[in-house]
């Protein structure tokens, strides 16, 4: 028996806490959008007007309001989180402008966090903001000791501020944070597996086990997604179907979560993400696991899989509802935004937001894929562009703009050959908004061929000292021509 | 005081006093424990709750009554309670318990029912039995194997354009293309709101039917109609009637026009509908919509009623009389009207079933809708030993008011029944029927009102003063103002009647008789008269 885990809402002592208490998240949210709407108003207007003291006033007003119950202030930023007191702030589509823009005024002006005293003013935090504002325009490199002497020199005594480190808890949080994605992804392979197979032998599936495994999906991508996402990467941990389904689940539940969907909505989406190719547990595993070219009747059985997963659906038994929105994404996973591809649609209806989000994950894990039918799959950045720039695929062109956002312009798993004729797989797009075509990677052989395992992290954003960006991607390559086995790299 | 409020609220409702005060006691019972910390840590085991080592709940039985096993068996080993969890979401974390102890094996398990509420107050540790001892993912035996990669291949032109060697597309690093725009932020935001506004049962049936037609393969049209059978049931359960009229009228649009269609497939199709217009089955339907907390839509009720058969209509006017709810009959009769009108042949074969209550229905319906296919059969249920059907039919009849309908009116005169010749007088009166004065006139120079009450009375001369004319007028002044042989007047009702009649004909003769009369020493008269000059309604 395993040990005990923790909630998404327990304490420090998990990777699953991001959270903390309600408090926090909530007022060191709104903290962060006061500082967003303080620094908006002090670029336009000056001090004196009217607007520039409301959002100072407010901005002041909410860290009172934090330092009144928690008697301290500390602001952090981690890659592209926000802390506030040790709680991790939660991103969705209203805050992320704000969380990025602080993010990146910080990064530039190599602040890690600051903590706030008791005496904090407007006109303190004026001052503050201006100057971090003036020193990311103006110097080149600007550092802590800067900023500290302009605030001195202002007068400014209530900010004490912090280096960026990757410190023992950051590293032990990834970790762990990896320890889990890899347990959460094993199990829902396992489960799928069951599942599928289940249906396939015309017993009951455990559908307890199948909430439980996307409920384990969604605390994972809300705590920290990297790690799940990268394990994407193992398309041959398994036979095909099992892991394609739990990609798909969490492609979709990563990119419902950058979409804005609340918690329980995720779930939902994970779960039809899941049960999204239920209905190829009727297609005969001889046409599944067909290694030479499929004949016209075999393509009629795989393009039956849609409508399939709806009958199939019906007949799963052990659950208190029918799971009708899992039967929609079945149906429509292969249909375009006009409902035309395949299922054939008669009566007129709307497809539905999660159809269009699992048909992205879909198509995207689909064409990645070495199966048996297609032996060379596509890099995933050949993919992407594919989706983005071919009308005709019929994918639902501002789904398909969050699923680059989510993933990068080279997404998690692409082989890269950077420009020092190193080798790298993309491990994380860039936390900086604005570095999306500057992923982080993992160099995985020198420049002088040596394949290295498990590699070094690299941000394509280090620049050297005359400014010039330390390593720049070249291309993208097949990793297959190397022998690279991606999963391996994320496992 | 845990344990008390879990059972104080499996048992009563919110509002009754013994949960209340259970639920206050309980939540009092933690304000000592924050007296000395801000979270109250539980150890569960299969029997007990521990705080800090101690038992404070222990209770032996492993059964979903003993709160240790509830907790316990599906995987919860640490309940944490935060300070203000009790006021918070402590009612939450009762429902959750409450419906762990109801649910049976398909039900969600305790962990689920947690997950999905959120809480903030409440934190646990678990182990996931559903999940846990999944084999771990191991790296390949590659991975640490040391080896080289060609150069050349390094080196080579990439094998696909996406990014050419050394050139770079601006695209690819106007990373601001990736953001998403405000209007896009709302469109998304609309998306899911319409997708959780959607009715997703109906865009399943829709699917389901689309897969019909597109599949002509006789199984799986098979295995989508026993679908669709279980389907119904459920939708009827659940109370969607308007899904479950979307789901009929599908059907029927499916039969008319799938391909290859054998005409046992289209029969089974169709049954769907059949079976629903059954009278067991509508039954069960009209019994849950009246028993029902909450009502429908009318518009909900109009679809589904349309998707009826014909047959269904007989029921439908059982139940209406029968329905408790007055709202309910409402809707139901207007939905009955508007299938009755629809398909008025079986509207007029129902007025002569032999059920009573279907009958009688259906002659109101007929009157309501002023059907006059409905007048011969009418006539017929005009000698129906039932009081109220005579009754309703000439109310019907006098609704359609059509000549033939008036003229069936007249076999009803004679009428055993006060109440259904009153109506068939006012009938004539409203309608002002002259092919029945001589009728009217002879009932009144033959004195056959002599046993009459009033009101009958009142009835037979305001349609006489309707119908009579200044022909009349002789006839009613002698009513009113002449005296018999010894100087004896008329009785004083048939006066006071004849009085109201002359009002009604209004001519100068019938005012000259009326105002001779204005002194009549009997007030029921004098009252007639008076209103009979003013020209106003008879009282």
């Amino acid at each position: 028996m395993s040990s005990p885990r923790l909630t998404p809402a327990t304490g420090a002592a998990t990777l699953n806490d991001f959270t903390g208490d309600s408090f926090l998240r909530r007022a060191g949210r709104q903290l962060v959008v006061t500082i967003y709407g303080a620094m908006r108003v002090i670029r336009l207007y000056p001090p004196e007007n009217e607007a520039v003291k409301h959002a100072l006033d407010e901005l002041a007003s909410s860290a009172r309001h934090i330092l009144e119950r928690e008697k301290e202030l500390e602001f952090k930023a981690s890659n592209e989180f926000i802390f506030v007191n040790a709680t991790r702030l939660r991103l969705d589509l209203d805050n992320y402008a704000s969380f990025s823009q602080i993010l990146s005024l910080l990064r530039v002006c190599g602040v890690g966090s600051f903590r706030v005293s008791e005496e904090a003013t407007s006109r303190d935090w004026l001052v503050f903001l201006s100057v971090l504002m003036a020193q990311a325009k103006d110097a080149e490199s600007p550092t802590i000791g800067d900023l500290l002497e302009r605030l001195e020199g202002a007068g400014v005594r209530v900010f004490d501020l912090g280096p960026p480190q990757e410190n023992e808890d950051d590293t032990d949080f990834q970790r762990r944070a990896k320890e889990a994605a890899k347990r959460t992804y094993a199990q829902s392979v396992a489960v799928t597996k069951e599942v599928i197979n289940s249906v396939r032998m015309g017993q009951a599936p455990s559908i307890k086990k199948i909430k439980r495994v996307v409920q384990s999906i969604v605390d994972q991508i809300l705590n920290e997604e990297t790690s799940l996402v990268g394990l994407t990467t193992i398309r041959d941990y398994d036979e095909y179907t099992f892991t394609h389904s739990v990609n798909v689940c969490i492609f979709s539940v990563a990119l419902g979560r950058r979409l804005g969907l609340s918690k329980l909505q995720l779930y939902d989406l994970g779960l039809a993400a899941l049960f999204h190719d239920i209905g190829k547990s009727r297609v005969p595993v001889t046409v599944l696991n067909k290694v030479e070219s499929l004949n016209d009747d075999d393509w009629r059985w795989l393009a039956a899989h849609p409508w399939l997963g709806v009958l199939t659906l019906f007949h799963m038994r052990g659950q208190q509802e029918l799971p009708y929105r899992a039967m929609v994404v079945a149906h429509e996973h292969h249909m375009k935004t006009d409902l035309t591809g395949y299922p054939k649609a008669i009566r007129p209806r709307e497809q539905s937001i999660f159809s269009r989000i699992v048909a992205v994950a879909d198509g995207f894990d689909a064409a990645t894929t070495r199966r048996v039918y297609q032996t060379v799959p596509m890099s995933p950045a050949a993919v992407l562009a594919g989706m983005r720039d071919n009308a005709r695929r019929g994918f639902d062109p501002v789904i398909v703009k969050g699923f680059i956002n989510l993933l990068g312009v080279f997404p998690v798993g692409t082989l890269v050959v950077l420009d020092t004729f190193e080798l790298a797989l993309v491990h994380a797009s860039n936390p900086r908004p604005e570095a999306l075509s500057r992923p982080i990677v993992r160099i995985v052989s020198d420049d002088r061929g040596n394949i290295l395992y498990p590699g070094t992290l690299a941000d394509l954003t280090e620049q050297v000292e005359n400014g010039a960006f330390r390593r720049t991607i070249i291309k993208t390559d097949d990793p297959g021509r190397y022998g690279i086995n991606v999963g391996d790299y994320f496992v | 005081m845990f344990a008390r409020a879990i059972r104080a609220h499996q048992l009563y409702l919110p509002n009754n006093p013994t949960y209340v005060r259970a639920l206050d006691m309980a939540r009092a019972s933690f304000a000592p424990i924050w007296q000395h910390t801000d979270e109250l840590v539980l150890e569960v085991t299969d029997t007990q709750l521990k705080w800090e080592g101690r038992v404070v709940v222990n209770e032996p039985d492993k059964t979903v009554d003993a709160l240790p096993w509830t907790l316990y068996k599906d995987g919860l080993r640490e309940l944490r309670l935060l300070r203000d969890a009790e006021q918070q979401e402590f009612i939450g974390l009762l429902e959750v318990i409450a419906r762990v102890r109801r649910g049976g094996n398909e039900d969600d398990d305790l962990l689920t029912l947690l997950w999905e509420r959120e809480f903030n107050f409440i934190r646990y540790r678990y182990i996931d039995l559903t999940i846990d001892g999944m084999a771990p993912l191991e790296v390949s035996d590659t991975a640490n194997n040391q080896r080289l990669v060609d150069p050349a291949n390094v080196q080579a032109p990439p094998q696909e354009d996406i990014l050419p060697a050394g050139v770079v597309s601006l695209d690819e690093f106007n990373t601001t293309l990736y953001f998403l725009e405000e209007n896009e932020i709302e469109y998304l935001r609309e998306s899911v709101r319409r997708e959780y506004e959607s009715d997703l049962r109906r865009n399943v049936v829709t699917i389901l039917l689309d897969i019909y037609e597109n599949q002509i393969d006789a199984t799986v049209r098979d295995e989508i109609c026993g679908i669709l059978d279980i389907l119904l049931v459920n939708l009827l359960t659940a109370g969607q009637l308007g899904t479950v009229a979307t789901l009929l009228r599908e059907v029927g649009t499916a039969a008319s026009r799938a391909r290859e269609l054998a005409p046992e497939q289209r029969e089974r199709l169709l049954l769907l509908a059949d079976r629903l217009s059954e009278p067991e089955a509508l039954s069960q339907l009209l019994q849950s919509i009246d028993e029902r907390a909450e009502a429908f839509e009318q518009e909900e009720l109009n679809q589904l009623f349309a998707q009826l058969r014909v047959r269904a209509l007989g029921t439908i006017f059982l139940w209406i009389g029968r329905v408790q709810n007055q709202k309910v009959r409402a809707q139901l009769e207007t939905a009955a009207a508007r299938l009755a009108s629809a398909n008025t042949s079986e509207l007029v074969r129902l007025i002569g079933v032999p059920e009573r209550d279907i009958s009688l229905e259906a002659i109101r319906r007929a009157g309501a809708m002023k059907t006059p296919a409905a007048v011969t059969v009418l006539g017929r249920t005009l000698t129906h030993a039932d009081d109220e059907i005579r009754l309703a039919s000439v109310n019907a009849l006098a609704e359609i008011a059509t000549p033939g309908a008036m003229q069936q009116l007249e076999k009803a005169l004679d009428d055993h029944s006060r109440d259904v010749r009153v109506a068939v007088t006012r009938a004539f009166a409203t309608r002002t029927h002259r092919p029945a004065l001589s009728r009217i006139e002879s009932m009144i120079k033959e004195r056959k009102l002599q046993g009459a009450d009033l009101t009958e009375k009142m009835a037979v001369f305001e349609a006489y003063g309707a119908m009579c004319g200044a022909n009349g007028v002789p006839l009613l002044d002698g009513l009113l103002n002449g005296k018999g042989m010894f100087g004896k007047r008329e009785d004083t009702e048939i006066r006071a009647c004849a009085a109201m009649a002359l009002g009604r004909v209004g001519s100068d003769a019938a005012q000259a008789a009326l105002r001779r009369a204005s002194g009549d020493k009997e007030i029921l008269v004098r009252n007639a008269v008076n209103r009979g000059l003013r020209g106003g309604p008879p009282s």
